[in-house]
């Protein structure tokens, strides 16, 4: 099997077989998957936007004075927009494909290998999808509250744009489902790459370096991106060189991150 | 004799330096069972991964209803349904709903999806469970639905990976009953087995696999007949002329095939046997007819010099 016919698989009905099949169990257990995800942005904004609001007096972002609570507002949905399905394509599709053996199953069909990881990496991205729309919900609550002030009109487009990262997200995770000899393993990628990202991204607090090397790091990085993108829509209505950056990292992540994922996944589960 | 649905010829497979299936044919026809038989580590899961698509062989072919597997992947996965030894069941779903799901990774789409389930789940004594979890599911009946589920979308060729492993006598009956079903329908069989006796019962062919080579096929009693000879003498272990028994049966090239709590088995021709009983008319010993546990030990034990 080719790059090309492993990349174009992405289109196949068997990935969006694997994708209904998680689909279809997600909307089982819907009313306990979605109040985390509620809860959380709710718990933020007021722990760390209002709270640290009075710390933070003079925030600004491309020459507009915003508040804290706003900034984090848009750094709330990068934030949801990374931990969703990178958390999702590292541990559920790790307990699917070692516990579960629903992997196992589903290969003894006419469903492919690239199949199955595109079906993980399309469902990973739908979960960040649905959350970054709960997400939007509490934003535009606590924009009608006055406790934001964003350009709530943008926020419909949050979720597509969270899809985009998301996606690349997830196949990049799957890179270590892939290799982890067990579940506590996981802890690397958690602590080592996926605090410090869903940090480092602008996320919670601004970063400017002035390092050149460090610099293009955060430009090929999706969530910097997602957050940047977010927060010019919602505070400007305008997202800058960001939706182009947004499209260009996760399209860069996703494709060698892929092919990574399926060849080491073909290796750990059919043993080729 | 019709010709074989599923067909493999020169398969061979090697990780590293290490061959692990070595240039093995095979061939299994519509409505009859094909035993694969093998110790651990002979060669019989890398096998069924090859026939099945998960691994590709380094050598040889393989063809389903005539057509090559590697040309024609998607067609002849539509055509094979695979029941794996582990259990891969899909526990957030329900009973029925793991035939359901199972059917929508095939396409063409099985024609009246609906009705098929329903009948899998009236055949299969599972209606009373369609609409609880896999989890109240006793291991027999976890197995029924594994095999229900392999064969959702009609396939022609069915692959049964160990298929009664752990389970009770009378689920064991149940699959085997099963199983005879499903060859009277018309399904070619591939079934791996570690139980002799369920080898012999249900298989029309066996095949002998030992170190990724197949060492003897044919139908059981052919292939027991011509590995083994005509029966098995088994002395016991008091019996005072058990050493001489046994040189004697040596230097008439008779190897015994074991040794089991101090009881010696030696596959002997008819001949052999009419010489021991007039030599040796004091002594005690029974005779029965070979069977495959004899053939599998003695495989074993003599390092395939079968072929």
């Amino acid at each position: 099997m080719t790059a090309w016919t492993t990349l174009m698989a992405v289109f196949d009905w068997r990935s969006w077989a694997v994708l209904r099949r998680h689909a279809l169990v997600f909307l089982r257990n819907w009313r306990t998957a979605v109040i985390p995800p509620a809860m959380e942005p709710v718990i933020f904004l007021v722990a760390f936007g209002i709270g640290f609001s009075g710390y933070v007096e003079d925030l600004s972002y491309r020459g507009t004075h915003v508040d804290y609570a706003t900034y984090v507002s848009a750094g709330l949905i990068a934030y949801t927009g990374f931990g969703t399905p990178y958390y999702e394509a590292l541990y559920s599709a790790y307990v699917r494909m070692f516990y579960q053996k629903t992997w196992d199953g589903i290969l003894a069909t006419q469903v492919e290998l690239p199949s199955v990881v595109w079906g993980e990496i399309l469902w990973a991205a739908l979960r960040g999808m649905v959350n970054i729309s709960i997400v939007s919900v509490v934003i535009l609550l606590f924009d009608f509250l006055g406790v934001v002030e964003v350009q709530a009109g943008w926020l419909v487009f949050m979720p597509f744009f969270g899809f985009l990262a998301g996606a690349a997200v997830a196949s990049f995770a799957l890179i270590f489902t892939a290799i982890v000899p067990a579940i506590d393993h996981m802890n690397y990628p958690v602590f080592l790459i996926g605090w410090p990202v869903s940090l480092v991204s602008n996320t919670f607090f601004p970063i400017e370096p002035q390092n050149e090397a460090l610099w293009a790091l955060m430009q090929i990085n999706p969530v910097y991106q997602l957050a940047e993108c977010a927060r010019g829509l919602l505070v400007l209505g305008n997202p800058g060189t960001h939706l182009a950056g947004l499209c260009a990292s996760s399209v860069l992540f996703l494709v060698p991150c892929t092919l990574l994922a399926v060849r080491l996944t073909r290796r750990r589960v059919l043993g080729s | 004799m019709t010709t074989a649905i599923l067909e493999a010829r020169g398969l061979t497979k090697k990780y590293g330096d290490r061959v692990v299936v070595d240039h093995l044919d095979l061939s299994c026809r519509r409505g009859t069972v094909l035993g694969l038989l093998g110790s651990n580590g002979a060669g019989k899961t890398t096998t069924l991964r090859m026939l099945y698509g998960f691994v590709p062989p380094d050598e040889g072919a393989i063809f389903y209803a005539g057509k090559r597997f590697s040309d024609h992947r998607s067609e002849a996965k539509r055509s094979i349904g695979v029941c794996t030894q582990d259990d891969s069941l899909d526990y957030d779903f329900t009973v029925a709903q793991n035939l359901f799901i199972y059917a929508s990774y095939f396409r063409p789409r099985v024609e009246s999806l609906e009705r098929r389930v329903a009948d899998l789940l009236d055949r299969f004594e599972l209606t009373p469970y369609a609409d609880a979890s896999p989890y109240v599911l006793s291991g027999g009946f976890v197995r029924r639905l594994l095999i229900a589920r392999s064969i959702v979308h009609q396939p022609s060729v069915l692959f049964l990976d160990e298929p009664t492993t752990g389970l009770d006598p009378s689920a064991r009956l149940d699959v085997w009953e099963l199983i005879d079903g499903m060859r009277a329908e018309g399904l070619a069989i591939v079934l791996t087995t570690h139980y002799m006796d369920e080898a012999e019962r249900l298989s029309d062919e066996l095949l002998v696999i030992h170190q990724g080579r197949g060492v003897v096929r044919g139908e059981p009693h052919r292939v027991i007949d011509t590995a083994l000879g005509d029966h098995v003498v088994i002395v016991p272990r008091g019996e005072p002329a058990r050493q001489e028994i046994e040189a004697w049966l040596r230097s008439k090239g008779a190897q015994p095939v074991a040794t089991v709590l101090g009881e010696l088995r030696v596959p002997v021709s008819k001949e052999i046997l009419i010489e021991l009983t007039a030599r040796f008319k004091d002594a005690t010993w029974q005779v029965r007819p070979p069977n495959l546990d004899d053939l599998f030990i003695a495989l074993a034990r003599q390092n395939g010099r079968f072929a």
